[in-house]
């Protein structure tokens, strides 16, 4: 058993697929329990059993094809016109833009290529520090992480079995907080960029606003839509992807129906390969659960650990780790089921639970050696792969910071949610 | 020598083609009927038990459909750790042994969704009311079979590539 955990571990680092090997230690447990081995079918239907599910399809597909109209360019143009004429505004632009853009695209890394083509060279030509620029652009891709209506939090809402109208309402100070922090930064590093800033007019934030007049709507409909209670997240996810659709490809035409099974396909691969690994879990996990293996890691851990706030200092050494080495799609639907019950131990609110792991999360997209964005932006930028750690490590310590933060004070999470 | 390539090349653009369809289909319906459902529910407060049920099995079919897409692509997630800091000479290797590894999970899955695909005839199990639950489940064990195919053709070809680095350029990516 040992032996065979040992071979598993070594396939996973040697790169096989992880749905495969979710599915051989959850087909081990069952052999070792004599389950039949059908029962594995029936857990990867259970996907059609679980609820909400339906919105990651939908708001996958209308990130990608935002992502692909000249949407990002409309949007950082009107952030622009109203931030553009702070000092430091430019950075601030940067922030604001891919922190929404991430929201409605899920943190799947198109917010760097979307919209770090468009901000990088503005950044330069605004004489910020071309390091500062790197580090900005590659970690605003994965900045909205905790604002409705983004992926993760969906996807933690549905594997713990928790309202998502209220994660998305925990996440709105916190998420608010790592701009805050990041904004005072890039204050500090743009104060003396020399270029003159264009003064506030009017007149370009009226033409901006025209300009992006199709887009405007949505995320007052959506995101008003959700946290009003108008709309149950998958129905807002519905009214999503087909505004955009409209919006796109019927009305601007900036997608042509040529190229649409192209970006549904794109957009689908993503979706299949989390959901795929959902099903798996869903039969992996159960068994775990089954098998105890929840209380016996807390047992462990009680040993060691009595009070809550070693046990959050234990949880965000974990999900650093964690988040260096897996992706935070794999990571929600692995480990959430096991933590869940041990946190709860300890006293943790689920909510606040919910909006740390996320928080601790996104830092494994920047950490090295495998954070996705710092690969993405090497790729996208043409820079050493060593040169992008360099540049987003002032970064990943004040995101770390935020995320203290976070973790020892549950009300920052807490405050908007309704008992 | 030309005729069996030729096949396969068309086999591969068949099937990207059939999954490409399968997801404009799948995602399109979805769309549509979750929207009609809040129109339905807003304007004529009435809904249809059915409606959600098939919003759920849209769901799993695009995952299943996907799934089998992202082998194809390459896309499924993956640590991959080695391929970033080995150079791929050397990264090909494991590469071999962990599909070989994935293309025998599928087929395992694959056969196990099937013996669960007969019981459900057997016991004339329905989805959406009264269809046959053969109908929507049936999707699983072919989709296993074919990530099964991708598997070892993605390993067949890594091996071809060490054993015959010389080849590796005119084989069809």
């Amino acid at each position: 058993m040992m032996l065979l955990s040992i071979a598993l571990i070594l396939l996973v680092i040697f790169g096989a697929p992880l749905f495969t090997v979710i599915a051989a230690s959850a087909m081990l447990g069952y052999q070792k329990e004599g389950i039949d081995l059908m029962a594995i079918a029936i857990e990867v239907l259970g996907i059609a059993g679980m609820p909400m599910l339906s919105a990651i399809p939908l708001f996958t597909f209308a990130g990608y094809l935002l992502s692909e109209s000249n949407a990002p360019q409309r949007l950082v143009r009107l952030t622009d016109a109203l931030l553009g004429w702070m000092p430091g505004g430019l950075a601030m632009v940067s922030l604001a833009t891919c922190a929404l853009f991430t929201a409605f695209t899920g943190a799947s890394g198109v917010t760097i290529i979307a919209l770090g083509a468009i901000l990088y060279p503005a950044l330069k030509q605004d004489g910020y520090p071309d390091n500062f620029n790197l580090g900005l652009v590659t970690t605003s891709g994965s900045l909205g992480l905790l604002f409705a209506p983004s992926l993760p939090l969906i996807l933690y809402g549905v594997v713990a079995e928790i309202s998502i109208d209220n994660l998305f309402r925990a996440g709105i100070l916190p998420g608010l907080l790592m701009l805050v922090l990041l904004s005072g930064y890039s204050l500090w590093v743009g104060r003396n960029t020399a270029k003159e800033l264009a003064p506030f007019s009017w007149k370009e934030l009226a033409s901006a606003l025209n300009a992006a007049k199709w887009e405007l709507p949505l995320p007052i409909v959506v995101l008003g839509g959700i946290y009003s209670g108008f709309f149950a997240v998958s129905e807002a996810a519905a009214v999503t992807a087909l505004y955009v659709f409209l919006a796109e490809v019927v009305v601007l035409r900036e997608i042509t129906f040529k190229d649409l099974p192209r970006v549904m396909r794109e957009s689908m691969l993503l979706v299949g390969g989390i959901l795929i690994i959902l099903g798996m879990s869903l039969a992996s996990t159960n068994y775990m659960i089954d098998a105890g293996v929840p209380q016996q890691l807390l047992a462990f851990i009680t040993e060691f650990v009595s009070t809550q706030a070693n046990f959050l200092i234990l949880l965000f050494v974990f999900l650093l780790i964690l988040g260096a080495i897996l992706d935070i799609f794999s990571a929600i639907v692995l480990v959430v089921p096991l933590i869940l019950p041990i946190a709860m131990q300890y006293g943790v609110n689920e909510f606040h639970l919910g909006i740390v792991f996320l928080a601790a999360m996104q830092l494994g997209y920047l950490t090295p050696p495998v954070g996705l964005n710092l690969f993405i932006a090497s790729y996208r930028f043409d820079r050493p792969i060593m040169n992008v750690y360099a540049a987003t490590f002032p970064f990943l310590v004040i995101l770390a910071v935020s995320v203290l933060i976070i973790m020892y004070w549950p009300d920052l999470s807490l405050l908007l949610v309704p008992d | 020598m030309s005729e069996p390539r030729g096949l396969v090349e068309r086999l591969e653009r068949w099937g990207t083609a059939a999954e490409n369809a399968a997801l404009v289909i799948l995602l399109g319906a979805l769309m549509l009927l979750a929207v009609g459902q809040i129109v339905m529910r807003m304007f004529f407060s009435i809904g249809f038990v059915w409606a959600d049920e098939l919003v759920k099995l849209l769901v799993l079919w695009i995952t299943l459909v996907a799934s089998i897409a992202a082998s194809r692509s390459d896309r499924h997630l993956r640590i991959d750790i080695v391929s970033h800091f080995v150079p791929e000479k050397y990264a090909r290797f494991p590469r071999v042994i962990v599909d070989i590894f994935a293309a025998t999970m599928c087929g395992i899955l694959a056969w196990q969704s099937w013996r669960y695909l007969q019981l459900t005839i057997e016991f004339e199990d329905t989805v959406l009311i009264d269809v046959p639950a053969w109908i929507a489940y049936g999707l699983l064990p072919l989709a296993f079979v074919l990530m099964c195919y991708r598997f070892l053709l993605m390993s067949g070809s890594d091996l071809m590539r060490i054993l015959r680095p010389e080849a590796g350029a005119g084989a069809p990516k």
